[in-house]
């Protein structure tokens, strides 16, 4: 039998389009007599349009029409009222404005140069009203809605009779995806009922689904292309009024039309990590052994949606604690609506969890790995279930091999390099293995050759190569004789790419259609074949591509050909069980640093990282790797440069671009070991994977900010941790 | 060295107040366009923009990765918007149009650049190189190899301009450790973090010591 | 952008003609900050008038003098070997800016140009008295965490962004400017303006004058510098603060010493106090912090930027330490 290849480090299947400038994302598009939009947005942050002068514009060359309210096609969708005035911002549809930056008119033209100059001669008057952007004046606004609820396990509030406490206070700014490539759309409207897209989105169904709503049209009259997206991180898991806009324009003008928004519209268009402040209480007898932890979050929405993630969630289950409450709040300001943003809510509450699980071993005068040992959770202390698959413990142990821990000083500021104060930190993550529902078909082709189909997104993970290796290990064929095409909206339903399951997701329908196929293989073998006569088809042995009946071996190619077969066709939908009523499914993240912070200057440097994942079987060695180092960089950026800044006397962002919102560059990123578990989850799925997207970055914060008080003795408790904050 | 254009001698010069010069321009170039050709072209001054847009566009030569191209395009163009939106050379890519990620970097007479931060009219004569230029056929060249091999990359967005930059950065002679390659290639973000992927591509590359 | 004319004239005289004409027309060298203002709608001009094809690309040494043209690259200057030699100062500074690629285009003229990076100066939305005179300075009460703490007024509190002008400003380096009304000579701490009254003015630089080169006299400054950039990602930043230190030290004693700071004031910010206080001394950190208390007297602070006086201070001491190699 021929090698397994789930596992192994294989190069990207589509490597070569990415290293060559072949890859096309949906910008390269260019359908026949495409024009090009530029938004008109506003600069006021709430009030309302008193008037639209289009005038110069369409007056200026080359101009088609200038869109918005007072003359956008109507969208059906709209139509419909719902008593809840919180259903999202329906662009174009009246004289609201929300918040600064929401587009007001879209400007079409035949060249990108002139539809962007001609959207600076659009007038727009408003009557502005008092705006509000600042979470710490709107304190009082706080609500909670039904996803919200409270939690409590055991007595609330139980930290504060424990012998030993903290209680502190954790503040993250505003945190923006900025994925390189710049959002955006291009709609087509080839007749009056018949869309077609190219877009930049985490699923090509879920646009579909959207706009079958909005403009209520069958899904069979829209079509989504999405084969390249340019890094998306979360942002690009829904569909953005920027691409309403644009669908009208196009809509109105007839014409393709092409929206590619400007780094600046990428704070205020397509979502972002809220603001959040987290008070933390947690209490643990004189030995280290948790007593209470209380975790209280207010995170800030828009005016028109309520965004919730999961920011308490990992206080309630990380730790074997007896009393756990948890409370959770928002308040709306004249910003746009948030989303989920890589290792989403988790992350933010795991910066303020395992910073107060830092604090208190200090305070316990103990090592905080010990710490987080004596309190690992054997069981799932929220809903009293085993867990499917659990190696935290060796996680902890290898991290801590790796980094040289037992360099680490308990006492802060002990440590120095050539005049740099020398800290350790580390911290642990935790997100919920999930599993979703995906269809996949399988084209097995008579020259041997298999197409595997679904509408899956890749967003830089590598999803069609671990497809293929998937695909390979369930047929036996060889991966170079294997395609898995995604991003289109004409394949099988697959979900979002998102939350960390793409791989268990979309990875179990292609290891059950390839089962599948294996069967349909048989079944033809059987009637037709003499040397299978006498055998069930699921009793055949399939190797390498083969077929085995005793000594008979078939290809499944030359069964094709002998049965005068062009191809044969199969498709299946998976999807879990009964077992996640039975199994906790976690995967966990444990993340050492070892930083230098210079006393003079403040400035931190990160020396050294180890990140180990416990994310069940590794499906490509490679690329999983890169996935791990790239959920490190993320959390380096959200520890040390990410902020993005508001002056709320105008409600406008002033660090709006890639020069003052820093995302880390090359030099700021040191040497990184990834260590794998890579025990397969006997439960999970078919291949024992539980996901590493968001574990990737899940508490890397904290581990960087405990560094910082390792080497300084200064806790930074409000992301980003800047030179100006540690000296 | 190129000719030196002429003035444009529509162009009133008036301070502030860029839609007189518009309208004028507009008028100005229909009138001399209906002097000067033939019925041919007056025809599409139906559109008067189709005649304002010749009289605006300016001709440029350059050599794009070994192919000669004469141009004819307005002032404002930058290089970058030419090569995407008008010569379909979408490989290089646009990441925030303002000098701040590198996306866009191309080579210019072997230099590497940020394409959206010039002009297309200022590349007269100017030998340009774009990722599509970098293979020799279906051989990749070996930093694209490299690039592969070590994985540096994963959604893609950022990749042609990182190689762009990295062959430039190992011509430079600023390969010469981890550190100052993570220096060199700073000018290139790449949001999904493969860094350390990157900076081992480049140094197998180096020390492999291919004619890069 | 808006549509412009383009020429590129074939001579100095023509250009600085074309220049002189035309009321709206700019210059156009590398075209990084240009392009930039002009794509966020702060600056329209009518006409760009190329002069890269100018022969002013060159590095020479003549008499001790270093010589380097106007339009010589940033990524040229910091690799030359006579700047390398000579002045060291200046070409570690040019690697601490911006990118390989954005120095690859960044004239020595244009870097001298660049306009500050004050996010009201790029923000037409929002009131600033640099880009359009009385409309108020948005960073006075806004976030103003990268602006000045020396030589602001109350009509300008933004900071000059230029690495390479902290070494050129420190070494006594003089501006070479051709115009219409012929050549002139402009020491470099003379070429950048405080903001005052008048915060649209950045430099002295009259309507129709080209940089055609800078001068930099000769100095003992060949072994003894540091250029100390803090900000807040490790490259392709602009400076919290920054500090150029140059030193003459000889038996162990300093006999020339020379301090510039960036990040810190409307323009490249000389510290002659500071330099004062360290002639004659030992090259010790408590002299350092001497001129490191000397250099910050005159500071004052906004509601974000307070941390930028002790980082200064400390930086000073640091930069000096480096520099002397203590």
């Amino acid at each position: 039998m021929k090698k397994q290849t789930v596992g192994q480090s294989m190069d990207r299947v589509d490597g070569r389009l990415k290293v060559t400038g072949g890859a096309r994302y949906f910008a390269d598009h260019q359908p026949e007599g495409m024009l090009y939009a530029a938004l008109v947005c506003s600069p006021v942050s709430s009030g309302r349009i008193t008037a639209i002068d289009a005038t110069k514009a369409l007056r200026a060359p080359g101009v088609a029409d200038v869109v918005s309210h007072l003359n956008a096609p109507p969208v059906p969708g709209y139509k419909v009222e719902n008593p809840n005035p919180k259903q999202g911002l329906k662009i174009f549809h009246d004289d609201r404005i929300y918040s600064n930056g929401q587009p007001v008119a879209i400007v079409v033209a035949n060249t990108l140069e002139r539809a962007v100059y001609a959207a600076s001669l659009v007038k727009v008057t408003y009557a502005q009203e008092v705006h509000q952007t600042d979470m710490a004046h709107s304190m009082d606004q706080a609500f909670q809605n039904k996803n919200m609820k409270d939690y409590l396990r055991g007595e609330a509030d139980a930290w504060k009779k424990a012998p030993v406490s903290v209680e502190a206070e954790y503040n993250i700014p505003i945190e923006v995806h900025n994925p390189m490539e710049l959002a955006g759309i291009i709609a087509h409207w080839e007749t009056p009922d018949k869309l077609t897209l190219y877009a930049k989105t985490q699923g090509v169904k879920s646009v579909q689904q959207s706009l079958k709503t909005l403009f209520q049209l069958p899904e069979s009259q829209i079509t989504v292309h999405s084969q390249f997206v340019g890094g998306a991180f979360g942002m690009a898991l829904r569909i953005w009024p920027m691409e309403i806009a644009t669908i009208l324009a196009a809509k109105k003008i007839r014409k393709p039309v092409k929206l590619v928004i400007t780094r600046k519209d990428m704070f205020t268009l397509v979502g972002y990590r809220p603001a959040a402040k987290q008070r933390i209480g947690i209490g643990a007898t004189a030995e280290g052994k948790l007593t209470g932890i209380t975790h209280e979050a207010v995170a800030n929405t828009s005016p028109y949606e309520d965004f919730t993630e999961a920011i308490v969630n990992m206080s309630r289950m990380m730790y074997a604690c007896p009393n756990v409450n948890t409370h959770y709040q928002l308040v709306p300001l004249n910003l746009s609506t948030p989303v989920w943003m890589r290792g989403p809510g988790e992350a933010t509450g795991a910066f303020a969890l395992e910073s107060a699980i830092d604090e208190l071993a200090h305070k316990l005068h103990m090592d905080p790995l010990q710490l987080r040992l004596v309190n690992h959770a054997d069981i799932d202390p929220e809903r009293n279930l085993p867990y499917s698959s659990k190696y935290l413990k060796e996680a902890y142990e290898m991290g801590a091999a790796k980094i040289g821990w037992q360099q680490r000083s308990q006492t802060p500021g002990k440590l120095e390099e050539n005049g740099w104060l020398v800290g350790y930190g580390m911290s642990s993550g935790v997100f919920g293995a999930g599993r979703g529902r995906a269809t996949a078909s399988a084209t097995l082709k008579a020259d041997g050759s298999l197409v595997v189909r679904s509408a899956a997104a890749d967003i830089g993970p590598g999803t069609a190569t671990a497809m293929v290796q998937i695909a390979a290990d369930a047929t036996g064929i060889d991966v170079k004789k294997i395609k898995f095409l995604l991003g289109e909206s004409e394949y099988p339903e697959a979900p979002r790419q998102g939350g960390s399951s793409t791989v268990s997701t979309v990875g179990s329908a292609v290891n059950d259609v390839c089962r599948n196929l294996q069967q349909k293989l048989g079944e033809l073998a059987t009637a037709n074949i003499p040397a299978f006569k006498d055998l069930k088809a699921e009793n055949i042995q399939h190797e390498d591509g083969q077929l085995v009946a005793g000594n008979t071996r078939l290809d499944y190619a030359a069964l094709l050909q002998q049965q005068q077969l062009p191809e044969l066709v199969v498709t299946t939908t998976s999807q879990a069980g009964d077992e996640r009523k039975q199994y906790a499914m976690y995967s966990f993240s444990v993340h050492f640093a070892k930083v230098q912070v210079h006393p003079a200057t403040g400035v931190v440097r990160i020396k050294h990282i180890v990140s180990v994942a416990d994310s069940g079987t590794v499906v490509n060695s490679k690329t999983a790797r890169s996935q791990m180092i790239g959920g490190v960089v993320g959390g380096i950026g959200m520890a040390l440069t990410e902020e993005a800044l508001i002056d709320h006397r105008f409600g406008r962002y002033v660090n709006n671009n890639y020069a003052d919102y820093h995302v880390p560059v090359n030099a700021d990123t040191p040497p990184t070991d990834v260590l794998f578990i890579n025990k397969k989850d006997p439960v999970i799925n078919p291949m024992g994977a539980k996901g590493m997207g968001e574990i990737a970055l899940i508490g890397f914060a904290a581990a960087v900010s405990n560094a910082v008080f390792n080497a300084t003795g200064k806790r930074v408790r409000d992301l980003p941790i800047t030179p100006d904050k540690l000296i | 060295m190129s000719q030196a254009p002429n003035e444009n001698p529509s162009c009133p010069g008036k301070k502030d107040k860029h839609e007189a010069r518009r309208d004028f321009l507009k008028q100005s170039s229909a009138l001399m366009a209906l002097a000067l050709t033939p019925p041919l072209v007056v025809k599409a001054g139906e559109h008067d923009e189709t005649i304002a847009g010749l009289f605006e566009k300016m001709p440029v030569s350059m050599e794009i990765n070994g192919k000669a191209y004469q141009l004819s395009v307005e002032p404002r163009v930058t290089l970058l918007d030419l090569l995407r939106e008008q010569l379909h050379l979408t490989g290089t890519k646009k990441g925030c149009d303002h000098g701040q990620c590198g996306a866009c970097t191309v080579h210019v007479n072997g230099q590497r650049i940020n394409s959206c931060l010039t002009l297309a009219v200022m590349q007269e004569g100017k030998k340009i190189t774009t990722i599509e230029g970098l293979a020799q056929g279906d051989t990749l060249h070996p930093v694209q190899e490299a690039f592969i091999k070590h994985d540096g990359f994963q959604c893609g967005y950022c990749t042609p301009g990182q190689i762009m930059s990295a062959v430039a950065c190992i011509r430079e002679g600023h390969a010469g450790s981890p550190e100052e390659i993570r220096e060199f290639m700073s000018g290139n973000i790449c949001r999904c973090g493969a860094y350390d992927n990157i900076v081992a591509a480049i140094t197998e590359v180096k020390q492999g010591g291919h004619t890069v | 952008m808006n549509q412009f004319s383009y020429v590129r004239p074939a001579s100095q005289q023509a250009a600085i003609d074309a220049i002189t004409r035309d009321s709206s027309a700019r210059f156009i060298a590398g075209g990084t900050n240009l392009l930039d203002l002009m794509k966020n709608g702060v600056l329209a001009p009518e006409k760009l008038v190329d002069i890269n094809r100018l022969p002013l690309k060159n590095i020479t040494l003549n008499n001790n003098i270093l010589h380097i043209g106007a339009l010589t690259l940033n990524s040229e200057v910091a690799a030359h070997p006579l700047v390398k030699t000579h002045h060291p100062l200046l070409s570690q500074v040019l690697l601490a800016g911006a990118s390989q690629q954005l120095r690859n285009m960044a004239t020595t003229g244009g870097n001298m140009m660049q306009r500050t990076r004050c996010s009201y100066f790029y923000d037409i939305t929002m009131p600033c008295n640099k880009r359009t005179p009385g409309s108020g300075c948005s960073a006075i009460g806004g976030i103003n965490r990268m602006h000045a703490i020396f030589g602001a007024s109350d009509q300008c509190i933004a900071v000059h962004p230029s690495d390479m002008c902290i070494a050129l400003v420190a070494l006594d380096a003089t501006v070479l400017v051709a115009g219409p009304k012929g050549n002139r000579r402009i020491p470099f701490g003379e070429f950048h303006r405080l903001p005052g009254n008048t915060p649209d003015k950045d430099n002295n630089l009259g309507k129709g004058e080209l940089i055609t080169g800078i001068e930099i006299p000769h100095s003992p400054f060949t072994q003894n510098v540091y250029y100390l950039k803090v900000r807040d990602r490790a490259s392709y930043a602009f400076a919290l603060v920054s500090v150029a230190a140059a030193l003459d030290i000889s038996n162990n004693t300093i006999r020339g010493a020379r301090l510039a700071m960036g990040g810190v004031a409307h323009k490249p910010w000389r510290l002659h106090e500071a330099e004062k206080t360290l002639i004659g001394k030992s090259p010790t950190a408590d002299n350092f912090r001497i001129a490191a208390t000397v250099a910050t007297q005159s500071a004052r602070t906004y509601q974000h930027n307070a941390f930028k006086v002790p980082m200064a201070q400390n930086s000073i001491v640091t930069a000096l330490q480096k520099a002397a190699a203590v």
